[in-house]
């Protein structure tokens, strides 16, 4: 047991290497994704600053449709996009684009709860002193909501982190991927227990900076 | 300087109609604090919101300061409000920024220089006395405090208008007294008009020159504040004037009053302004044949003018009692208190 540890240390390392690539890109790809369209949906929708239900209800429909759509369903049936994207179906860039796909629309409703939580009197304060539109979003919303949003978005995070180990299935690698075809296929007990204490002591990391960072920012 | 000329506003939701604000025609001086007193859903709180435009009118005219603020663009709208400040019960201060910049927030948003800022937020912080808290969090300060820093934030961009929606119904009644000496002094600094409303109507009797009663989407009644006080005609308002007189009299004497009413003469005097000094009676007692007794006595303060508000018996004859009555009705104001007036 110790033997097998050792001799595949190297190949563990890589694949933690590869999880976190995964997970940190497709993250900040999904914030891209999903901030805007959060904030989307808290300012079109009904009393909202710039009401639009034509607006609300397609991005509305469009987020409800990747939601409900299986992580592992959607990694395949999105082939034929990743590879117009990545210009591959394997290997871990062509997992990060079906990762963007599912936790982006997933982020957008984190946004969009963690705005509608902001003060609608802060709001109305904003307006009365004459802010246009953009300056609430950018100057009331954001700020007064920015620690809860890193909150949520450590949540998404994690979700990744099990959403990346399905990975595997498209040749993306990653700890999840290596428990699979070593840990199960081929009964390497051992491995598969390190990465499962790999994957924990990386969702511990990532939750304890997300709790730090939240609560940092709630003072500006 | 604020001028609602038949301005109404009915709410659809669903089909269904909600007159919040019922043709009100209100005109609020250079100056002047006027108040809006009214129970919770009378339509107060949406009537101060159509002075700045936050609720739009669905008919009539809102004038402020000239603008006529229904036709303007948003563009104009915009600047326009920042002459138009607003306070607010629960203060709606920024969370996650400092007091220092929530007073520069308004000023931020206008684009301002940072060192025009830097120094008009210090001298704001002054006036309200809150210089030390600059760095301080919201959730660092008192109620009073927070208001206070509402105020300062309110001031920042130098208004000629203040709106007061309910701006001190979440304090006690210590620190109330003390945000109401500060709105006066602006007021009297920088010769603020202010409208505020409130269901408070000891906030009214304290600062404000006139006063307007709302119920059900209408004005009832409106006019001076002493006019209101000594001779209020609709029962609401009659109401909101005995939160402030009457709540004192003590139980046994109002019993005592109703139940012996029918046999004995007494009555309500009120006096006005600076004949609150009462020798009106006992000259009364002096000249003519009858006993002067005090039942209850109470000198308010109505906006630091003495009214006293007496419940007096007088014991004579019938003949006598009546001359009294008129001699003392030659300065100050007299009725009959009757059985269950309250």
């Amino acid at each position: 047991m110790q033997v097998n540890l050792l001799e595949f240390w190297p190949m563990i390392l890589e694949a933690t290497q590869e999880t976190l690539i995964m997970v940190l890109i497709s993250l900040v790809l999904a914030t891209l994704i999903g901030l805007p369209l959060g904030i989307a949906l808290v300012v079109t929708r009904e009393d909202g600053l710039m009401e639009n239900r034509f607006a609300f209800k397609m991005i509305n429909a469009v987020v409800n449709t990747f939601r409900s759509i299986p992580f592992i369903i959607l990694l395949v049936a999105i082939l034929p996009f990743t590879r117009l994207i990545i210009g591959t179906t394997i290997g871990t860039g062509a997992a990060i684009v079906p990762l963007v796909l599912f936790s982006g629309p997933y982020i957008a409703r984190l946004v969009e709860s963690s705005l509608l939580d902001v003060n609608q009197g802060v709001i109305e304060a904003a307006q009365s002193m004459g802010a246009t539109n953009w300056q609430i979003i950018y100057r009331v919303f954001i700020p007064e909501s920015l620690s809860t949003i890193v909150l949520n978005l450590t949540i998404a995070s994690i979700g990744l982190v099990g959403a990346s180990a399905m990975a595997g299935f498209v040749g993306g690698g990653g700890l999840g991927d290596l428990a699979i075809s070593y840990g199960y296929q081929r009964f390497e007990t051992d491995i598969m227990i390190a990465t499962v204490v790999l994957l924990v002591v990386i969702v511990q990391v990532f939750q304890a900076i997300g709790n730090r960072l939240s609560k940092r920012l709630k003072r500006l | 300087m604020i001028e609602f000329n038949n301005v109404s506003k009915v709410y659809e939701h669903e089909g269904q109609h909600l007159t919040a604000v019922k043709e009100a025609n209100l005109q609020v001086e250079r100056g002047e604090i006027f108040g809006v007193i009214g129970f919770s859903g009378a339509g107060k709180s949406t009537l101060v919101r159509l002075a700045n435009q936050l609720e739009k009118p669905t008919s009539g005219e809102v004038l402020v300061d000239g603008y006529d603020m229904t036709n303007l663009s948003a563009k104009d709208l915009r600047s326009v409000r920042r002459q138009i400040s607003m306070i607010f019960q629960h203060f709606n201060l920024l969370e996650s920024k400092t007091v220092y910049h929530n007073v520069a927030f308004p000023l931020i948003l206008a684009g301002e220089s940072k060192s025009t800022i830097k120094e008009r937020v210090e001298e704001i912080l002054d006036f309200v006395g809150l210089k030390d808290r600059a760095n301080y969090y919201a959730d660092q300060l008192s109620g009073g405090q927070k208001q206070r820093i509402g105020i300062a934030r309110a001031l920042a961009t130098s208004p000629n208008i203040l709106l007061c929606d309910e701006a001190t119904s979440a304090l006690d009644p210590e620190t109330t007294q003390s945000i109401l000496a500060l709105l006066k002094r602006i007021r009297d600094e920088y010769n603020m008009t202010i409208l505020m409303i409130t269901h408070e109507m000891d906030v009214i009797k304290d600062i404000c020159d006139r006063v307007a009663v709302m119920e059900d989407g209408e004005i009832i009644e409106q006019g001076a504040i002493f006019d209101l006080f000594t001779n209020p005609k609709h029962p609401t308002t009659r109401k909101f004037v005995e939160s402030v007189m009457k709540a004192d009299i003590p139980n046994s004497i109002l019993t005592d009053i109703e139940t012996h009413n029918d046999s004995r003469h007494i009555y309500r005097v009120t006096f006005l302004r600076s004949r609150a000094g009462e020798p009106v009676l006992s000259r009364v007692a002096k000249k003519f044949n009858v006993e002067v007794n005090i039942l209850y006595g109470q000198i308010l303060e109505i906006q630091d003018t003495p009214f006293g508000n007496l419940i007096v018996e007088l014991q004579g004859d019938d003949d006598e009692v009546l001359k009294s009555l008129n001699y003392i009705k030659e300065t100050v104001s007299v009725e009959r208190v009757l059985v269950d007036a309250s």
